[in-house]
């Protein structure tokens, strides 16, 4: 069963594509894509049916590469593929007047096939480099305008935040895989006892960098520095998705312990990133904010032992953020910008994004019968029915009424007050991006039955009416607030803290941040000293590609002198015929004895181009045998 | 216990030599040291005569009592007297004359401990005892070439040696055990049994001098006095050539040894004989020339384990091997080392000539000499076991390699331009056994092989 492997291979090769061709990028990008969804929707058929593969690829001695293609997987890479090729078709229209399109498509096509593989991976270590990919991927999209320094500081800062939080990552798959023997995710859920709490708490760990909760969430605001569909794709609905998928994958091995820190660290950070989208004075910063407080939500239910409600919120999210984002690209051309101060009544002026935005952001919300409803619904009741409900619930009501009030404020801000508009180019393509999630965002609500009997998770012990009720209570007061009530008066003397919105990181940078930098300082040294061994072995290596150009070159000489022995065998032909036998073989003699020359001269004399010759020699010979033994 | 000395005492006598001509030397008797020397490895040839069909170990299976070592010892022996006896005509008359002696029986001692190798370390013990003998034999002249082609042998032997332990350790890491017998574990393991075979090749590979770890060769043959050169080219060789069937019999086939063998029996028969075709010294012409000799042994290895006739193929081509080899030094060695010094030797002294001939027609390959019922048996061996591509290329060698003999022939029966020196005793005994050894080894096999 290769077909697995389609949904990662279609937008590789797109990117290969597009960097060996350097033209037609947009078409390309968007083939890959299509395709990869089209292949994905018809493994997700498959899937449905009942047919569960998986492909085995040569990997680490006794650690083959896998790719699973069960419910979950084949569910995500849908979705994965959904978000990627509208937020696509939407960038054509965002990035018409951009330069250096070909490096853009095609890092996001790398992007796209690094996250498909990472969702199919059923196995650690091809989880850990498509891991590894996405965030090169985001490091690249994010400094996309590496000209601006700010672009290329979010970008590093990105990039140092979530690689070192990767570090969780790298050691919960070593013990994991230490400890269970195997590589293959599904097998190494059966450890227990400390190390299944160890290894939960570090990818606890990891999960909080991806997924930017306190005290990391300070990248994903600082990376809205990159193009808007790069916000869109990467920062709402697949990269930071891949903490709570992560999460989700591994719910069998966490340990109760580990549970309630999960749901602690989303609801802290649930409640805090709210307020901040709260006070954020800029579009995009406010969704993204807002989309590290509904992960924050994600990792609640998680650690209320509902992944599935997680999962649904992570769907009905992916789609409603992206829409939202996409319509935000829209405005950000419109006026230039997205502060808000540039955006008055941008809405009355771009009614088609804006209603996509506005139906989006009721979703989010949580209003009825839109998506957002069942999902938040299936995560406050995970939260009231959970064993640390005391703890998960209100901070899980408080984070639904925070999304209401912010998303309130923000289409207030968008639709009041006055300004003019300037023409943008590529509105149609942007459209059909906004539009093309809009839709889903509002209707994915009757796709969660389907989705919940096809997947095999833990879903909500308590559907009551209490968890309906108190939700929805929530998220119309919310909106209530929002719109009625200024924010600086909401927040009261909260206001300042939570407007810069750093002061969260920075309180918390002084506690939890500070160690973070040191280890990624620490890391950061550990790389230069690795980056000196692999600067010393690349100078190795430079000599050894001298040897071989020096062999090259002998080979050449090689070749010339079988050029010579050829015409020497022509010349040969002729005296055989001239001067009949006796001259043929004198003259084969005489080539014989040439070719002895030439093995003279190998025989230099001195000691060490002996060796080098040995040496190479044997290398060649172990290569081949070691070859020869891989027999794949 | 006792029955394991027992089974020792060739080597016991050997060493016992070795100490016994050293004494000797101390008292400032070179002649008893020679006498003592060479009277003790006869004794140690005849203790071993006995012990013919035996096939069992020592010492815990580390050192093996069978075929290749026991005609290891009956076919180094003998060829270490002979060197002996060249070795008074080189360097009779200089101080330390008795430490050649000496050194020649404990290189002997090294070259037998390998033949007979059931262990890792007794294949290193056997590589350093040898290696560290031969390169104070090379450098004995104390001469410019001398002191270079020692040099040059030694640091090509510390680098050949220091790899090949290292090779070592992985089998031992995988196996857990330094016995040859355990290599069938490494199965599970290729990539460390592939790195000990590629090690063990290495080392051996040098001592043999196989192309590509035969550079010191050439030299150190060339700069060492000439009886040490016809050592080189027939004890230490053989001894670690045995030692490589040893080795390769309990390694598994799957690991892919016999390609190895079979493209390093290419490389050292095809470049030895072209490298051979340039040289005007003949020294360095039967240097190249014993290169290529060993290329034709691989052929025997690559059969091993497979085929019934790889160890008496090895043996018998051994034994051919050396006598011949060892003749045309002794040639040499009354002769002189240029192709000049040979011009008219064929005239001057008949007999001489003659069995010059002889042994380079053997070493061609040609009925009925020893070297051709050596060589016959070796490609019937590779045939075998499907190595018959190998076979051709290997007779195709041999044709190559009558045109670089007859580059020795062909100035013998020139007319003559100097007069030559009558010859020295010791040499022309040597010839006369050797000549006699590559008859009778020649005829005496093939009436054995009609009979079967």
């Amino acid at each position: 069963m290769n077909e697995i492997a389609l949904p990662v291979v279609f937008p590789l090769l797109a990117a290969v594509a597009i960097l060996v061709l350097r033209r037609w990028a947009p078409a390309l990008a968007l083939a890959g894509a299509t395709l990869s969804l089209a292949v994905s929707l018809w493994l997700m058929g498959r899937v449905a049916e009942g047919h569960l593969e998986t492909l085995l690829l040569p990997g680490l001695p006794d650690m083959p590469l896998r790719l699973t293609a069960e419910p979950l997987t084949a569910l995500l890479t849908v979705v994965i593929a959904t978000v990627g090729t509208f937020v696509l078709i939407h960038s054509v229209g965002y990035m018409k007047q951009e330069s250096g399109l070909p490096r853009f498509y095609a890092v996001m096509s790398l992007f796209l096939a690094a996250m498909q593989a990472l969702v199919l991976a059923g196995d650690w270590v091809l989880l850990l480099a498509a891991w590894e990919l996405i965030g090169l991927c985001s490091y690249l999209l994010i400094g996309f305008w590496f000209q601006r320094s700010e672009a290329a500081n979010a970008a590093s800062r990105a990039f140092l935040y979530t690689r070192s939080a990767d570090l969780g990552l790298y050691i919960a798959v070593f013990i994991l895989i230490g400890s269970a023997g195997t590589s293959e995710i599904a097998a190494t859920m059966n450890v227990g006892g400390s190390v299944a709490v160890a290894a939960g708490l570090l990818l606890l760990l990891a999960a909080m960098g991806k997924s930017a909760q306190v005290p990391l969430q300070d990248w994903l605001m600082r990376a809205m520095a990159g193009p808007t569909p790069v916000s869109a794709l990467l920062h709402s609905a697949t990269l930071v998705a891949a903490g709570a998928i992560l999460l989700i994958r591994v719910t069998p091995l966490l340990a109760p312990g580990v549970l309630l820190a999960i749901g602690l660290v989303g609801g802290f950070t649930t409640v805090t990133t709210g307020l901040v989208a709260l006070a954020e004075r800029d579009l995009k910063r406010l969704l993204a904010a807002s989309t590290a407080s509904q992960y924050g939500l994600m990792l609640i239910s998680i650690g209320a032992g509902a992944p599935l409600a997680a999962l649904l919120h992570l769907v009905a999210h992916a789609a409603i953020k992206s829409a939202l984002f996409l319509a935000a690209g829209d405005f950000q051309h419109a006026r230039g910008g997205t502060g808000f101060d540039r955006l008055e009544s941008v809405g009355r002026i771009r009614p088609w994004a804006f209603a996509g935005f506005t139906l989006a952001a009721l979703a989010l919300a949580g209003i009825p019968p839109l998506s957002g409803f069942f999902s938040k619904d299936a995560v406050i009741a995970a939260a009231l029915s959970a064993a640390g409900a005391v703890w998960l619930a209100p901070l899980a009501l408080a984070g639904t009424l925070l999304t209401g009030a912010y998303l309130a404020r923000a289409l207030r801000l968008l639709w009041r007050g006055a300004g003019g508009t300037r023409p943008v180019a590529g509105a149609a393509w942007m459209g059909v991006g906004v539009w093309g999630l809009a839709i889903p965002a509002a209707a994915l609500g009757l796709a969660f039955g389907p989705i919940e009997a096809l997947l095999d998770l833990p879903a909500p012990e308590a559907e009551g009416a209490w968890a309906v009720l108190l939700g929805l209570l929530a998220a119309v007061s919310g909106l209530a607030l929002g719109w009625l009530v200024p924010a600086r008066r909401l927040l009261g003397p909260a206001n300042p803290w939570a407007q810069s919105g750093l002061t969260v990181a920075g309180g918390l940078t002084a506690v939890v941040g500070r160690p973070a930098m040191a280890v990624s300082r620490g890391c950061e040294r550990l790389e230069d000293r690795l980056y000196a061994a692999a600067l010393r072995v690349g100078r190795r290596g430079l000599t050894i590609a001298r040897g071989c150009e020096r062999l090259e070159l002998s080979l050449y000489a090689v070749v010339l002198g079988a050029g010579h022995a050829n015409l020497a065998m022509g010349h040969l032909v002729r005296v055989g015929d001239e001067r009949r036998i006796d001259g043929l073989i004198f003259a084969l003699v005489a080539s014989v004895r040439a070719w002895g020359d030439r093995a003279r001269t190998l025989q230099s004399g001195l000691i060490h181009h002996s060796l080098a010759i040995s040496a190479v020699v044997t290398a060649v010979m172990l290569l081949i045998l070691i070859l020869a033994s891989l027999r794949f | 216990m006792g029955r394991d000395l027992a089974l020792l005492t060739p080597e016991i006598a050997v060493l016992l030599t070795a100490v016994g001509a050293l004494i000797a030397e101390m008292l400032r008797r070179p002649r008893i040291s020679l006498a003592l020397a060479a009277a003790g490895l006869l004794v140690a040839t005849s203790l071993t005569v006995p012990l013919l069909g035996t096939d069992t170990t020592v010492f815990g299976g580390s050192f093996r009592i069978d075929a290749l070592s026991i005609w290891a010892k009956l076919i180094l022996l003998p060829a270490t007297v002979l060197s002996l006896l060249l070795a008074r005509n080189d360097i009779g008359g200089t101080v330390r004359e008795g430490t050649v002696y000496s050194l020649i029986c404990l290189a002997t001692f090294g070259a037998l401990v390998l033949a007979g190798a059931g262990d890792v370390m007794f294949l290193v013990l056997g590589m350093l005892l040898t290696s560290l003998a031969t390169f104070a034999l090379v450098a004995y002249p104390d001469d410019d070439p001398a002191t270079e082609a020692a040099m040059k042998f030694f640091v090509f032997g510390s680098v050949a040696g220091a790899v090949m332990i290292f090779g070592l350790s992985y089998w031992f890491g995988a196996t857990g055990s330094t016995l040859l017998t355990d290599l069938a574990r490494t199965d599970a393991m290729p990539l460390a049994a592939i790195l000990g075979l590629v090690a063990v090749v290495v080392g051996l590979g040098y001592k043999a001098s196989l192309v590509p770890f035969h550079f010191w060769a050439p030299d150190a043959y060339e700069g060492a006095p000439l009886s040490i050169a016809a050592y080189l080219s027939v004890v230490p060789k053989v001894g670690s050539l045995f030692a490589l069937t040893q080795v390769v019999r309990d390694l598994p086939v799957d690991s892919g040894w016999p390609a190895v063998m079979a493209g390093l029996a290419v490389l050292s028969m095809t470049y030895g004989y072209l490298a051979a075709l340039v040289q005007d010294n003949v020294i360095r012409l039967l240097a190249y020339s014993s290169i290529a000799q060993s290329g034709y042994f691989l052929l025997g290895i690559v059969a091993v384990g497979s085929s019934e006739l790889a160890l008496p193929s090895i043996i018998l081509f051994a034994a051919a091997y050396a006598a011949m080899n060892l003749g045309a030094f002794a040639v040499a060695s009354a002769t002189g080392r240029t192709l000049e010094e040979f011009s008219g030797l064929g005239r001057a002294r008949v007999l001489t000539g003659i069995a010059m001939v002889i042994f380079l027609l053997s070493l061609v390959g040609i009925p009925p000499l020893s070297g051709f019922v050596g060589k016959f048996l070796l490609f019937a061996a590779a045939i075998d076991v499907q190595f018959t591509w190998l076979a051709v290329v290997a007779i195709i060698n041999s044709v190559l390699s009558l045109a670089v003999y007859l580059r020795i022939v062909m100035p013998m029966y020139r007319p003559a331009e100097t007069t030559t020196v009558a010859p020295a005793t010791w040499p022309g005994v040597v010839v006369m056994i050797t000549f006699a050894a590559t008859l009778i080894i020649g005829l005496a096999a093939q009436f054995f092989l009609a009979g079967r």
